[in-house]
């Protein structure tokens, strides 16, 4: 209360102290509504920013760290504008939010550029030097195969690999530039060129030389090879890459594997391997799981080729199989190659896992001349799959092979990746399923959050509902205000008449992962309060009762980016970005340095820059000879003054009079119809006067100078342009107020209207301010009241709605005049309500003459 | 807009100058042209502008550069810089650094008038 009071003090005690030429006032204005409207403009822009990177976020499809890059950017960009047009428009004051935005922005650039941190190690390691602890030197496939090799009883080839570190030492950074630089202009859609492109940086690679040192290197390796197994032996180049750690991502047959290469294709063979990093179907699977370029480096195995009579791919918990516990194995003749991708005809066997690994379904789909696996392979590899799967701690996908000699080699071992049990069921599903229970009560609107929720209709309207606001229940709004955020932690889900994706409690409500729909006109009177709907956001649907078959589809959707990189650098970017701590502007927290994140700047600026707005009419005070004086038959004596736009073409600056026929301020007009709509009855009974008794009044009150008295009464003053109207009336002992901006923005739109003072006592004038706000809240206004000051404030609210608030306001300025007089009798206050509800009413009914213009009525 | 002054395009690419060329003399807008910092600056002290639009990597002085000295010559310009997907940064850079606004490149002819007729309206504004 204290601050509403302090508020009031300072503005009304604090009397306009400059007095500006016509063309400096003009020139004032233009200065803060160019910079009004840039803050606006920034606003939506880097809320639609925000919303952009949260819905690609949560919705579970895939972008990039371009994507990411050019999103940030333009939410940057624009919260600085907009701390620059409110410094601009308060002459500097919230200086302190530049090193906040500083602050916020350092932190974002360095999650931006953060790299993965390299660990320099030798050039090649043997194959049993290697353990899941070399990962980042050999990379995922080989780190497993090095530990694969310690296990008792299992068999790997002999071999080598060739580390991250040697792949760093070849790719020069010069190289690595040029391959970065084409990459950034590679356009996803269009294939051929992207075929093209990713041809010619692997050319590129292959046209690099190796260095001496490490050729020189990989020879004596390959020698180690040949004195360990046989002279000329052929091995088989395996690509093994580096972070490709994260669960439910396979990188599988991605990267190219060369078999029997000797020692004069080695270094080819090798090249061969690294330059598949940079493969067509490589390239486009990493930016749709959300890997950068950056994120994998490519390891190099060399493992001895196993002379092989049959091999094949052992799944130790087959996933095609839900209700029994199987191993499942494929086999072929020959090498393994085929059955990884899927190139050949193999024989299927599903075993028990429990000893003695009876063969519980066998398929032969080979020649029947061509080698299945006797019992005792299958034994064996069942024993090898259950080794795997226990050392490793998950199922395993294992490759492998028998020679000739009856020894079985572990190829590869790799975690199983997850069946497809948890795909997301096609939307023509859902609506074979829809038309079963019953069509939709509502249909529309913008999906603001996506998902589907059931829970009791909970329509609120006034702060007061916030308290009573039940767990689970779907909440319904006219419109989607930031100050609702609050509640989502108790909805079901959330619905609203207007609003987009774009708003505050969009994101909030895609942060919590509430559904949310939004923009679905109706919603107010179509649901009832305490009526069970299924909201399905994601449909933009709104079903009767509780729909088990629509939530049931509510599965968990896949996240294709899930643990990526670039998905852990939006979450941290995200952490200085949206959330919302600013949400109410009345709290003692709403100050610049509680401002967290770019969302709370852009909250706060746009609070600010709306009062800023609001005290252009405050403290600029105006030369009386830049007024033209509005003529024709006009009720009391009204001056005007443009400041942009307000007046049409054709209107010549030195007139020294207006007509309103002349007049194109949207706010202004929509005022006069109010002043306009119904004649003033003159003063009540307690003076006899009649009109324009005011200004005797005044002479009558010994505490009011009369030549004071008089100046105040000469004139109320509309500053305009196009969308904005500051009206300030001053009728001798009552000072009044209204400022509109109007846009086809919602965000933008604000009515605010002031009203202090009269003639009478303290008691009868704060009876009057009293009548005035049960007025304006019977029409939704928020209102602020002590004693006689009245502040009622509205604002994103739509056009039309706005302008029959000014027509009533504008009602009210010309109605209220003098009734404090009479303020002193019950009966009276009761009588003005009715009389001013019932000709409101009449009014916005239209029952009323159109707007005045010389047809108009009443007299100076 | 009667009042308006002349708005300087500064860009090293001869073909993209060209095409704005055209767009600029389709609406109205007077306008001259400066394929780098040295003719930029030498046209400010020939005409009167009101708002450049400036790429920023140019050979020699590139567009922050040039709008530095530009700054230095003419405080009151309102400078609108261009930027490519690589260079976006430099978008934040030159705004912090003065600029009124910035518009990547390949440029969104809609977008660009937008900030230009919003950059007059500042130099307007400000008399």
């Amino acid at each position: 209360m204290q601050r509403i009071i302090s508020f009031f003090r300072n503005i009304f005690s604090s009397v306009p102290e400059q007095q500006l030429s016509p063309e400096e006032l003009r020139i004032a204005f233009r200065k803060r509504y160019a910079n009004f409207r840039g803050l606006l403009t920034a606003n939506n822009n880097a809320l639609q920013a925000m919303a952009d990177l949260e819905r690609v976020y949560y919705g579970g499809s895939s972008y990039r760290m371009a994507f990411i890059r050019s999103k940030v950017t333009t939410i940057l960009v624009n919260v600085f504008k907009m701390i620059r047009n409110l410094l601009a428009m308060s002459d500097g004051r919230y200086k302190e939010l530049e090193t906040i935005f500083e602050r916020i922005g350092h932190d974002i650039d360095t999650i931006i550029d953060r790299k993965p941190i390299l660990r320099q190690g030798p050039f090649i390691l043997p194959l049993h030097e290697v353990n899941r602890q070399e990962r980042d030197q050999a990379g995922e496939k080989m780190a497993n195969i090095g530990e694969v090799a310690a296990i008792p009883g299992l068999i790997v080839p002999q071999g080598f690999v060739v580390t991250s570190s040697a792949t760093r030492h070849f790719l020069t950074p010069e190289l690595l530039a040029e391959i970065e630089r084409r990459l950034q202009v590679i356009v996803p859609d269009n294939l051929e060129e992207m075929y093209k492109s990713c041809g010619e940086i692997q050319q590129m690679i292959r046209d690099s030389p190796l260095p001496p040192d490490l050729e020189e290197l990989l020879y004596v390796h390959y020698a180690r090879l040949e004195r360990a197994t046989t002279p000329h032996c052929r091995v088989a180049l395996r690509s093994s890459a580096l972070g490709e750690d994260t669960a439910g991502v396979s990188f599988a047959g991605l990267y190219r594997t060369v078999l029997n290469v000797d020692r004069d294709s080695l270094v080819a063979a090798y090249k061969e391997i690294i330059a598949s990093k940079y493969g067509a179907r490589a390239i486009s699977y990493r930016r749709k799981r959300g890997y950068r370029h950056v994120d994998i480096e490519m390891c190099v195995g060399c493992l001895v080729m196993v002379d092989a009579l049959v091999s094949g791919v052992t799944y130790s918990l087959d996933p095609g199989e839900e209700e029994s516990e199987v191993i499942r194995i494929n086999a072929t003749a020959g090498i393994a190659k085929g059955v990884v991708d899927g190139t050949t005809i193999t024989d299927l066997y599903l075993v028990s896992r429990e000893k003695p690994h009876a063969v519980v379904y066998r398929e032969m789909r080979q020649d029947q001349t061509a080698s299945a696996l006797t019992y005792g392979q299958v034994k064996k590899l069942a024993e090898a799959a259950l080794l795997l799967e226990q050392h490793f701690g998950q199922p395993q996908d294992i490759e492998w092979s028998f020679d000739h000699q009856g020894t079985l080699y572990i190829l590869q071992s790799r975690p199983m990746l997850k069946s497809r049990a948890a795909e997301p069921v096609e939307d023509t599903d859902q609506a074979a399923r829809i038309e079963e229970g019953g069509s939709p009560i509502l249909l529309g609107g913008i999906c603001a959050s996506s998902g589907i929720a059931s829970g009791p209709v909970f329509r609120v309207g006034s702060t007061e509902s916030l308290r009573q606001f039940p767990q689970g229940a779907v909440l319904v709004l006219e419109h989607p205000l930031p100050d609702w955020a609050p509640l989502l932690s108790r909805a079901a889900a959330v619905i609203a008449e207007h609003g987009s994706e774009a708003g505050h409690l969009a994101t909030v409500s895609r942060e919590f992962g509430i559904p949310a729909l939004f923009g679905l006109a109706g919603a107010m009177a179509g649901l009832g309060d305490g009526e069970v709907v299924t909201v399905n956001a994601t449909a933009r649907a709104i079903y009767r009762g509780r729909r088990e078959d629509l939530l049931r589809m509510q599965t968990v959707r896949r996240d294709v980016m899930a643990g990526s990189p670039v998905q852990r650098i939006l979450t941290d970017l995200l952490q200085h970005i949206a959330p919302l701590n600013l949400s109410d502007p009345d709290s003692p927290q709403f100050k610049s340095t509680w401002c967290e994140t770019l969302h709370d700047i852009t909250r706060f600026c746009h609070e600010k820059s709306v009062s800023e707005m609001f005290n252009f009419g405050q403290i600029h005070h105006f030369d009386q000879a830049a007024a033209k004086r509005l003529v024709g038959k006009v009720p009391m004596e009204w001056w005007v003054i443009d400041l942009a736009d307000g007046f049409r073409d054709d209107v010549h600056i030195e007139d020294k009079s207006i007509r309103i026929d002349d007049i194109v301020s949207v706010p202004m007009l929509a005022i006069w119809q109010g002043i306009s709509a119904v004649p003033w009855a003159g003063p009540p009974p307690v003076s006899v006067r009649g009109f324009g008794s005011i200004i005797f009044q005044s002479t009558m009150r010994p505490e009011l100078d009369p030549a004071v008295a008089s100046a105040l009464t000469v004139k109320n003053y509309f500053l305009i342009s196009a969308n904005f109207c500051n009206l300030s009336v001053r009728l001798g002992y009552h000072y009044a107020m209204i400022e509109a901006y109007l846009s086809d923005l919602l965000t933008e739109s604000y009515v605010t209207f002031r009203f202090k003072g009269g003639a009478a006592d303290l008691r009868r004038k704060a009876v009057r301010a009293r009548l005035l706000a049960d007025v304006l809240q019977h029409y939704d206004f928020r209102v602020e009241l002590n004693s006689d000051s009245l502040l009622a404030r509205l604002k994103k609210k739509p056009l039309d709605y706005l302008k029959q608030r000014l027509q009533i306001l504008g009602y009210l300025t010309l109605h209220a005049r003098q009734i404090d007089m009479v303020m002193n009798s019950p009966g009276e206050v009761n009588r003005y309500r009715d009389k001013f509800l019932a000709d409101i009413e009449a009014m916005l009914a239209g029952d009323t003459p159109p707007i005045l213009g010389e047809s108009g009525h009443g007299g100076e | 807009m009667a009042e308006n002054k002349k708005l300087l395009l500064v860009d090293d690419e001869a073909d993209f100058r060209s095409i704005m060329g055209k767009y600029f003399s389709r609406r109205q807008i007077a306008f001259e042209m400066a394929g780098g910092c040295m003719e930029a600056l030498d046209w400010l002290g020939r005409d009167e502008f009101d708002v450049v639009i400036m790429d920023v990597s140019m050979p020699g002085l590139d567009g922050l550069e040039c709008m530095a000295e530009m700054q230095k010559i003419r405080s009151d310009l309102e400078i609108i810089i261009l930027t490519g997907h690589a260079s976006i940064n430099a978008g934040l850079v030159g705004m912090k650094k003065g600029a009124f606004d910035y518009c990547l490149k390949p440029v969104d002819f809609d977008e660009l008038l937008e900030k230009i007729i919003l950059a007059r309206e500042k130099a307007a504004a400000r008399g």
